[in-house]
């Protein structure tokens, strides 16, 4: 237990997290507000250390010139924390691990050992592989969050990568009850399950202009360009939405991977007119195209939660979804916003085009019931309660 | 067609051994007694019987610079002024210089009559030939011409700047010939030459009607244009109808996306993801198949297509490149639209339904089309007529 009076939590994450990722940066913010000590863990390549609390670095075997100082300080670290390193590799060598990977642990796994942490928390599943044992060798207690990639997309590469994880004493932190029900199905224990959505900025995110009316409807996403977002779905709905004559254009705000595969799906699909990709831009300009736009599309195959649907229900936006995982949670059919079964690009069509035709009192009462419902239920300081709790309860 | 001979033809794709289409070309070509120059990134020892290949390949550094200091010497003795030209062109042009002279050097030592590039992506580098009276033909082949320059627009600008220059295109279907004219291609400078099979080693068999669940099967490398997404979604829609299959896709074993999405649609007793196999051993899986699907968004001619009209088993393919023009709908396959898995599905169980009888004579109508039109001593031949034009013009 850490000697101080403030509670020390251990976050592990792959990376810092940059400005823009308003999840994590709202998460340490909120829990150092709250008297938390916050020692961020990090496997990133680049030193660049996080502006407001402790970084510590995974050993980077990357740069062959410090291997040599890399190695020496493992060695440093294993021989210090003697107690620790043993530990962790009894643990591992119960678990069945050779004494050669039992090593290997222990050494990867040794920037851990200097830490008196009262939480080892990791920011995402996958970051805790490998790791399983650390929190019992350092004597703290273990948390893990998943955020949708981690808990549906990487187990259909690994299979039963978790098994070992979920054999263990954890709390879990997941952003929907569909998570939740998951890991319920993993046979994990409810009461070890902690959901804390995620939760956006209402200052920064609330419209001060009026809605616009628009002679061409403007249909906005913002995402990444990667596949679990659905965006080839959405250009196909597009295609069919363009028979109908109605004029339209769909802004993609982000870029990605997929860019290639994206652009050449709107020219096939004849949608070179109607579309186009802004690329990455900066977060006070996404809000400026959402204030220009008068529908927000999301309809990702895989979804963790997405920040985004929230910002847009808070701008005011009419939003149509996918039923992706916590999609269902974030907007709620016909009171919020309208949720569509994923991967049917016939019916998300069918949809767009009902809720264009609505009358303008129906869509004004979905837009109040977004934004009211966000302000209530995703605003910061619910999320730092929420945290707060989690660490305490 | 045996004036062929004398002239020497020198064919770049990269890398030797090059893809297995170029190489039934360069053997084609060799046994007519053409005499051939082969330039490229050697990935692995190769050999040909013929005594009418010369190959210069390049490896690690000492490779390349034993063929630098070679041809380096061999141009200053008898081609000085040539290779002072050329310096000059690389130097004003190239971007990696001493990598731009590794290539070319050989190719202005033997100067052939005609250069053959493979991939028309990297046609600025190879202009150069034209001012050595040699000839420049290109081959317009699938994703070089069908979307990098709308996925990647310098080489729309690219293509239209260079194209002009070209003495023959050749093109794998006359779907791609029209495409290219959009980038100043020109129609009088362009052949169609179909891919060619070899049909003593393609036995056609149609024996496998019976075999129940339905066997599905696709060939590809991973890559977003071979389109499996749809071709899953459509297998979700088999298995909604309570169509009884196996689909097994060869090239893709990894895929993430495509490993979600089977387990996202609850598919993973139906699908299964293969990797890459040995061409004789895909030969073998095709032969034993109900139906080859070709989910493909784009496509010049897909060769595995033609390879299984003519093994015998019945094809199922989007409507786009060329396919077209292989493919007859109802007729010798099936051909529906790109991104439309329930069309994809229906043409499936269209093919599920049929009467032995009629799943034999569709197979026969393919096999027939592939016997008038995909044969290699049909390609050799249009290649060579496409050469002795391009020799012959002006």
């Amino acid at each position: 237990m850490n000697q101080n009076s403030k509670q020390r939590i251990g976050l592990v994450l792959p990376n810092i997290p940059a400005y823009s990722e308003t999840f994590f940066n709202s998460k340490i913010k909120g829990l150092q507000e709250s008297g938390f000590e916050v020692v961020l863990f990090s496997k990133s390549k680049s030193n660049t250390k996080h502006p407001n609390c402790k970084t510590v670095f995974a050993p980077n075997f990357t740069v062959r010139p410090k291997l040599v100082i890399e190695v020496a300080l493992i060695f440093w670290q294993c021989l210090i924390h003697f107690n620790k390193a043993f530990k962790l590799f009894q643990l591992n060598r119960k678990e069945g691990l050779s004494i050669k990977n039992a090593v290997k642990n222990s050494c990867i796994n040794s920037y851990f050992f200097s830490y008196q942490l009262d939480w080892l928390h990791f920011g995402f599943g996958t970051m805790a592989l490998k790791s399983e044992h650390v929190a019992d060798a350092i004597h703290a207690k273990m948390a893990v969050s998943f955020r949708g990639f981690d808990m549906y997309i990487y187990p259909a590469k690994h299979p039963k990568c978790y098994d070992l994880l979920f054999s263990k004493k954890v709390k879990y932190h997941v952003l929907s009850n569909e998570m939740k029900l998951t890991l319920i199905n993993y046979d994990i224990l409810p009461e070890m399950i902690c959901k804390i959505t995620p939760a956006i900025d209402i200052n920064l995110f609330k419209r001060v202009t009026n809605f616009p009316n628009n002679s061409v409807i403007q249909f906005i996403t913002v995402s990444r360009l990667h596949w679990i977002k659905g965006l080839e779905y959405s250009l196909e709905a597009f295609s069919l939405f363009k028979n109908q004559n109605i004029p339209f254009h769909y802004t993609i705000v982000g870029d990605g991977v997929e860019k290639e595969k994206l652009m050449f799906a709107v020219h096939q699909l004849g949608l070179s007119e109607n579309v186009t990709f802004t690329g990455k831009i900066a977060h006070d300009q996404v809000k400026s195209y959402m204030e220009k736009s008068n529908y927000y599309i999301q309809y990702s195959i895989q979804e963790g939660f997405c920040n985004a649907v929230l910002e847009a229900q808070a701008m005011g936006l009419l939003c149509i979804v996918s039923d992706a995982d916590g999609l269902r949670e974030n907007v709620l059919n016909e009171k919020t916003g309208w949720v569509v079964s994923k991967r049917d690009p016939i019916r998300l069509n069918e949809k767009i085009t009902e809720v264009v035709n609505l009358t303008e009192k129906s869509k004004q009462e979905i837009r109040k019931n977004g934004q009211e419902r966000v302000q209530k239920e995703f605003n910061l300081d619910k999320q730092k309660q929420g945290f707060k709790t989690f660490y305490t309860d | 067609m045996e004036k062929m001979e004398k002239y020497k033809i020198a064919i770049f794709s990269g890398e030797i051994p090059p893809a297995t289409f170029v190489n039934r070309l360069i053997i084609g070509l060799a046994e007519r007694k053409v005499q051939l120059l082969l330039v490229g990134h050697l990935k692995k020892k190769v050999s040909y019987p013929f005594d009418n290949i010369k190959m210069v390949g390049y490896s690690g550094r000492i490779s390349k610079l034993w063929l630098f200091l070679k041809y380096s010497f061999l141009l200053l003795l008898y081609k000085s002024k040539d290779k002072r030209k050329l310096d000059f062109w690389i130097d004003k042009n190239a971007k990696n210089k001493t990598l731009a002279k590794i290539r070319f050097y050989p190719i202005l030592y033997f100067q052939p009559d005609i250069f053959h590039l493979q991939w028309v992506k990297s046609i600025a580098d190879w202009v150069w030939v034209k001012e050595f009276n040699i000839k420049l033909v290109v081959s317009l082949r699938g994703s070089h011409i069908n979307y990098t320059p709308i996925c990647q627009p310098e080489f729309a600008t690219i293509y239209k700047q260079y194209f002009p220059f070209v003495d023959g295109f050749h093109g794998v279907s006359a779907n791609i010939i029209k495409e290219a004219l959009k980038y100043n291609a020109n129609s009088e400078k362009s052949k169609v030459v179909y891919s060619g099979l070899n049909l003593e080693k393609f036995t056609f068999t149609t024996n496998k009607i019976d075999s129940k669940p339905l066997q599905i099967i696709s060939v590809g490398r991973s890559h977003w244009v071979k389109g499996y997404r749809y071709a899953l979604d459509a297998m979700r829609i088999l298995k909604e109808n309570n169509i009884k299959f196996s689909y097994t896709i060869v090239g893709v074993e990894e895929e993430e996306e495509l490993l979600f999405q089977r387990a996202q649609l609850d598919l993973q007793e139906e699908v299964v993801f293969e990797k890459t196999l040995p061409f004789q051993e895909v030969l073998e899986r095709i032969k034993v198949a109900n139906v080859l699907v070709l989910p493909s968004l784009e496509e010049g001619i897909a060769n595995v297509v033609l390879e299984a009209m003519a093994l015998g088993t019945l094809v199922v393919s989007t409507n786009c490149g060329g396919m077209s023009e292989v493919i007859q709908h109802q007729e010798n396959g099936f051909l529906v639209p790109t991104r439309n898995p329930q069309e994809m599905a229906e043409a499936i169980v269209a093919i599920d339904k049929m009467i032995p009888e009629h799943y034999q004579n569709s197979a026969r109508n393919a096999r027939k089309k592939i016997e008038e039109n995909h044969t290699e001593i049909k390609m050799i031949d249009d290649m060579l007529t496409l050469y002795t034009n391009v020799c012959e013009s002006k």
